[in-house]
């Protein structure tokens, strides 16, 4: 593919994720845009949403509890 | 589904932009991708129905109308009209994922975010 026509797409592509991206702050999804585009690619590979979006969920839980445990570790040390 | 490796590779950078686990924790981190990967590969939801998608976004745009939150309404009609250019194979599946995601828009999304 020429120079020219990557850039084009390229730039087309990331447009799109902007516009999924405040379609997902309407939405209040909690996603940033990182996150947002990890998720296209998993899509565009072959994942299925319904159960990615489960599994967010329960990412983020389990990411609030290692939050938690962490600071609980560290104010145990300073005692 | 994609190749094991690839979907892996994506997989660790999801459960690292979602969880912030820690890398001192690694097994918790271990253990998320695990699970991510298992119930990625076995789940038993159906696939998209775009009809469906779409219907579901009309009804809250109509929703945001009905509840005097216009200016949200007005805001998704345009966002979608926007994307229509940009329209590929997988538009409906990552709006799916979007509507799955969303956390009561009606009641708490700001227009100033």
């Amino acid at each position: 593919m020429p120079p020219n026509e990557r850039a084009e797409k390229q730039a087309a592509a990331q447009q799109a994720v902007d516009i999924l991206h405040e379609i997902a702050t309407i939405l209040n999804c909690h996603l940033d845009r990182r996150t947002l585009s990890i998720c296209i690619s998993m899509i565009e590979n072959g994942v299925n949403p319904e159960a990615l979006a489960n599994v967010i969920k329960e990412l983020r839980k389990h990411g609030q509890e290692a939050q938690l445990e962490a600071a609980a570790a560290a104010s145990s040390r300073r005692r | 589904m994609a190749h094991l490796a690839q979907l892996r590779a994506l997989i660790d950078e999801l459960v690292a932009a979602v969880t912030s686990i820690p890398e001192t924790q690694h097994e918790r981190r271990d253990a998320c991708r695990e699970y991510v990967l298992r119930s990625l590969r076995h789940h038993t939801f159906t696939r998209t129905n775009q009809f469906e998608v779409q219907d579901r976004l009309n009804g809250l745009e109509e929703r945001f109308c009905v509840v005097g939150r216009d200016a949200l309404g007005e805001a998704l009609r345009k966002r979608l009209d926007a994307l229509e250019p940009h329209r590929t194979q997988t538009t409906p599946e990552v709006l799916h994922l979007l509507l799955e995601l969303a956390d009561q828009p009606v009641q708490k999304s700001k227009l100033s975010d």
